[in-house]
């Protein structure tokens, strides 16, 4: 529970009654960077602390002296969890706040709606989810893991010998593009591996769904029918992911019978769930709070300690990927700015080829000239009895990632 | 030269066969040096534990089951050589699994369990539960792991489990599994046997063994087993049918029962005052934070209690939110009665508000939930069909506010005068009715309704400062369909609305059950404006 301030109180106030989107702090000599993450509606648990994570790296840069001489300013926004309102605030982010880069978006539909107003006005979108590729906008970094980086070492675990020798999959998704663009390459890869069509079934919920009953029914029943060990693939998104962990635990069945792998399943999204159940489902990310090396403890320490300093309304021990992927991003974004010694967007773009940025994760992030995707390691996790996850698997590198699936 | 050597080999064949009849002991090294190996050695060391189950004493089953036990916690810490068993996970030090020596853990790998090795360590622990087990429960819960991969344990297991059971109903359990497991005999009277066992508790998961069946040489060869089997096979179906259907039933009164709570008290204020409440979803997540708040007094001031919190929250979120709707019918809406649209706007700003509020105050992250026992988990009951409690305990709540609510409605003079001034506010404010009290008292009435929902739904749903907003439309359309003002129309259109998304849900998928619903309530009500159950107002 957060201190309630008057300050606070009186700022909060302030921003439900001004019209204003768009919170700017104003300062001479400096470089605005600009944040499209959701405080309010269905994305602001996750969305939320993203903000504070930018603002968190931006002091970082800013306490060894700025970029190119001039210190860093975040501004911040609420497009409150309605996807066309990422690029309205987007628009008014780039034309009238003149900021150097965008930091923002969750969903897929969120960053496809702000795509084309970053391509008009010639912007730089740092997007710090994992997501279903098969995009490559110049005027976009990726900088978290397309699929064949991220959801196909997973799924390939679990159908090997060291994971389950997955045969049969049940995939649950929320109705938009990133899960049904993922299963689309995920059924053109189990077809390349000759397995039927009979081995899957799909089934698409409403964004925010909940009453996951007649669902998870339908996974008993998938998994009592002959043909393999079956798994289900995960993409809902947002509340929807804890409320049908608790009904997949209630109607008991583990992750021993049936493994989730919850490809947008975060240690937040565990919060508030009893997890001695749940224990042994997966996640797959380009990076895990369990990750070993002295840049995580640091992160780690940095964030606990920020959450501390600025009263920020999130848990200061819970760090989930796409943070590290924010803070990454940022970084990137400085790396590059410094050495093309220029804010402006043709600059800095040029400036990514040959850029590398050791982050917490401990892999080394690479970037090359052929396009805006950012090497990632590879983690699984495994949800433990303390609401968080083990890493199982790690990739010995940081593929190159494929922007484009074969897979459909 | 041949002789000695025939006769060397013969005592070792003999020596093996008659090795399991001796208890041979665990070789604990091994075994402790296998669970901290990699994951095949995991594997191994597991799956060697279970077949040698049956003939392990007992002292070495419980040395395994501590081992493996603390491996699935994470307590298990593997040095260079031995492993230690740490009181907690990540504990600085541990005692030694071997010698019980007290050792430093601070250089020691913890492994991660895999899913298959966290499969082959689970039954490992069924095994030693079911052999070593202290009570029935404990033996009872062990069966269950055991029965669940009944394929991967040995005969032996379950035929010393039975001997040496005292518990009688656990005892034809065992018996039970054991006959079912010998589905695959030589020996066709016990394959016979298997089958009845195996209909005897049907799932679909029987139905496929016994349907995996029809494929045997037997099926066609031996008409005993072909009788056996399709009558067992139709048996195990009829139940499958069955279950499936009780949790068609269960499903929907289960989402009928979150409708009905979340749209009761919405019933009673537009019925009442015409006023729509748009922060009616916001009351819900109010009453689910008074829940919260009353568990975390319960944490403080009385712990031992901390299970009945969900109990003690009924008054508490029921009083808290019918004070802000009481406050907030006094200070906002009472001034704008004759402006539905206005009020409409100005209960959405209220909405916006205290989502707002609860965000600055409390923060954005789901809740943590203390389950009791009787809110976590389910029973199977028949078949496939699994009760789970929190959706009961939503079930028996809804229940008890109809009644509650319809007593308060039909039995109490608050009642009389709602229904007076809902059928005609001008005739019963001229009989000398204080209309304006009876609004609100009624909005109150309204509001906690809605805090009621909000402790129903803690068990079910995340709560979090957005969690509200789902619920405006849903109730909104069970209001309207039931008809304005009708508790018992709410309660029809409720059961009708979650029934209908049920039954669709499994045939055209949730996206096109919502849209289906949605369109089924505009046909509907186009043919009849007034909705299912229309209160007769004179004017």
């Amino acid at each position: 529970m957060t201190h309630l301030t008057r300050r606070s109180f009186v700022g909060s106030a302030a921003l439900l009654a001004a019209p204003a989107l768009i919170r700017p702090a104003f300062a001479a000599d400096t470089v605005k960077l600009g944040c499209l993450f959701s405080s309010s509606g269905t994305m602001a648990n996750l969305e939320g602390r993203l903000n504070h994570v930018v603002r968190m790296a931006a002091d970082a840069i800013n306490g060894r002296g700025g970029v190119n001489g001039r210190q860093i300013e975040v501004v911040t926004s609420d497009p409150a969890s309605d996807w066309p309102l990422y690029a309205q605030i987007g628009r008014q982010m780039l034309q009238q706040e003149k900021v150097a880069a965008l930091f923002g978006c969750w969903t897929s539909v969120s960053r496809k709606s702000v795509l084309p107003v970053v391509e008009q006005n010639d912007g730089l979108l740092f997007y710090p989810l994992h997501f279903e590729g098969d995009e490559n906008s110049k005027n976009v970094v990726y900088v978290n893991s397309p699929p064949a980086s991220s959801v196909l070492p997973a799924v390939d675990y679990l159908m090997g010998p060291d994971g389950v020798g997955a045969k049969r999959f049940f995939m649950i998704g929320s109705d938009y593009v990133w899960p049904r663009t993922i299963n689309k390459q995920l059924k053109g890869y189990w077809t390349g591996k000759g397995i039927p069509e009979t081995a899957w079934r799909e089934e698409y919920v409403p964004f925010g769904f909940s009453n996951f009953q007649t669902l998870v029914n339908q996974v008993r029943s998938f998994a009592s029918q002959p043909g393999g060990q079956p798994i289900v693939v995960l993409t809902v998104v947002g509340s929807s992911i804890p409320d049908f962990l608790r009904e997949f635990a209630n109607q008991g069945i583990s992750a021993t019978d049936v493994p989730i792998l919850g490809l947008d399943m975060v240690e937040a999204d565990l919060e508030g769930l009893d997890t001695g159940k749940l224990v042994g489902h997966l996640n797959c990310w380009a990076y895990l709070q369990a990750a070993k090396g002295e840049r995580n403890q640091k992160f780690l320490a940095d964030w606990a300690a920020y959450v501390k300093a600025k009263n920020v309304p999130f848990s200061a021990d819970t760090v989930i990927d796409p943070m590290v992927s924010a803070y990454d991003s940022v970084n990137l974004w400085a790396l590059a700015a410094a050495k093309a010694g220029s804010f402006a967007v043709p600059e800095v773009r040029k400036a990514f080829a040959g850029l590398s940025f050791d982050d917490p994760s401990g892999y080394t992030l690479t970037m090359t000239g052929e396009n805006n995707y950012v090497s990632r390691g590879v983690f699984i996790g495994s949800v433990n009895e303390k609401r968080g996850f083990d890493v199982l698997w790690q990739s010995p590198n940081a593929p190159k990632p494929v922007p484009f699936s074969p897979y459909g | 030269m041949a002789d000695p050597l025939r006769a060397i080999l013969t005592f070792c064949c003999l020596g093996l066969l008659t090795a399991p009849a001796w208890a041979v002991p665990l070789d604990r090294t091994r075994f402790a040096a296998d669970l901290c190996g990699d994951g095949a050695a995991q594997v191994r060391g597991a799956e060697g534990l279970v077949q040698a189950g049956g003939d392990l004493p007992v002292a070495d089953l419980t040395f395994a089951g501590g081992l493996l036990g603390a491996l699935a916690e994470r307590r298990l810490a593997c040095p260079a050589d031995g492993a230690l068993l740490l009181d907690r996970p990540g504990a600085a030090e541990g005692h030694d699994a071997l010698t019980g020596a007290l050792r430093p853990a601070a250089e020691a790998r913890a492994p991660v369990l895999g899913l298959r090795q966290r499969a082959a360590v689970e039954t490992a622990r069924g095994v030693v539960a079911l052999l070593t087990g202290p009570d029935p429960a404990a033996r009872g819960a062990g069966l269950s792991v055991v029965e669940r991969r009944i394929a991967t344990v040995p005969a032996s297991v379950l035929d010393r489990a039975q001997d040496a059971e005292a518990d009688a109903a656990l005892k034809a359990a065992i018996a039970g599994l054991a006959q079912a497991a010998a589905l695959s005999s030589p020996d066709p009277a016990r394959r016979r046997a298997a089958i009845v066992a195996v209909a005897a508790s049907p799932s679909g998961a029987a139905e496929a063994r016994l349907t995996a069946l029809k494929s045997d040489p037997a099926y066609a060869a031996d008409p005993a087993f072909r009788t056996a089997l399709d009558a067992g096979l139709s048996r195990v179906s009829r139940a499958v049918a069955v279950g499936d259907g009780l949790a068609v039933l269960y499903n929907g009164l289960s989402f009928a029962s979150i409708l009905f709570m979340a749209a009761a008290g919405l019933a009673i204020i537009f019925g009442l005052m015409g006023v729509i409440n748009l922060a009616q979803g916001e009351f819900i997540m109010l009453g689910a934070y008074a829940t919260y708040g009353v568990q975390e007094a319960f944490r403080r001031f009385a712990p031992g209690l901390l299970d009945l919190y969900l109990v003690a929250a009924i008054p508490v979120a029921f009083g808290a939110v019918a004070l802000v709707g009481i406050v907030v019918e006094a200070l906002i809406l009472r001034h704008l009665y004759r402006r539905p649209l206005t009020s409409l706007l100005a209960t959405w700003a209220v909405s916006l508000f205290l989502v707002n509020l609860v965000r600055v105050t409390v923060g954005t992250q789901n809740l943590q939930f203390v389950m009791p026992g009787y809110v976590s988990g389910g029973v199977p009951l028949y078949a496939d069909f699994v009760v789970t409690w929190n959706r009961l305990f939503a079930i028996a709540f809804a229940a008890a506010t109809l009644v509650l609510t319809l007593l308060i409605l039909r039995r109490t003079p608050l009642g009389l005068d709602i229904r007076a001034v809902t059928q005609n506010r001008d005739m019963a404010a001229c009989l000398g009715l204080p209309t304006r009290r009876i609004d609100r008292l009624a909005f109150g009435l309204g509001s906690g309704l809605a805090g009621l929902a909000g402790v129903a739904l803690c068990p079910i749903y995340s709560v979090n400062p957005g969690m509200g907003s789902g619920f405006i439309v849903d109730s909104f359309m069970v209001v309207v369909l039931g008809g304005v003002g009708s508790l018992i129309g709410t309660l029809v259109a409720a059961l009708g609305v979650g029934g209908a998304n049920v039954l669709i849900e499994p045939i055209s998928g949730a996206v096109a059950a919502k849209v289906i619903v949605l369109v089924g309530i505009i046909l509907f009500l186009q043919r009849r404006p007034e909705g299912l159950f229309a209160v007769r107002r004179r004017r």
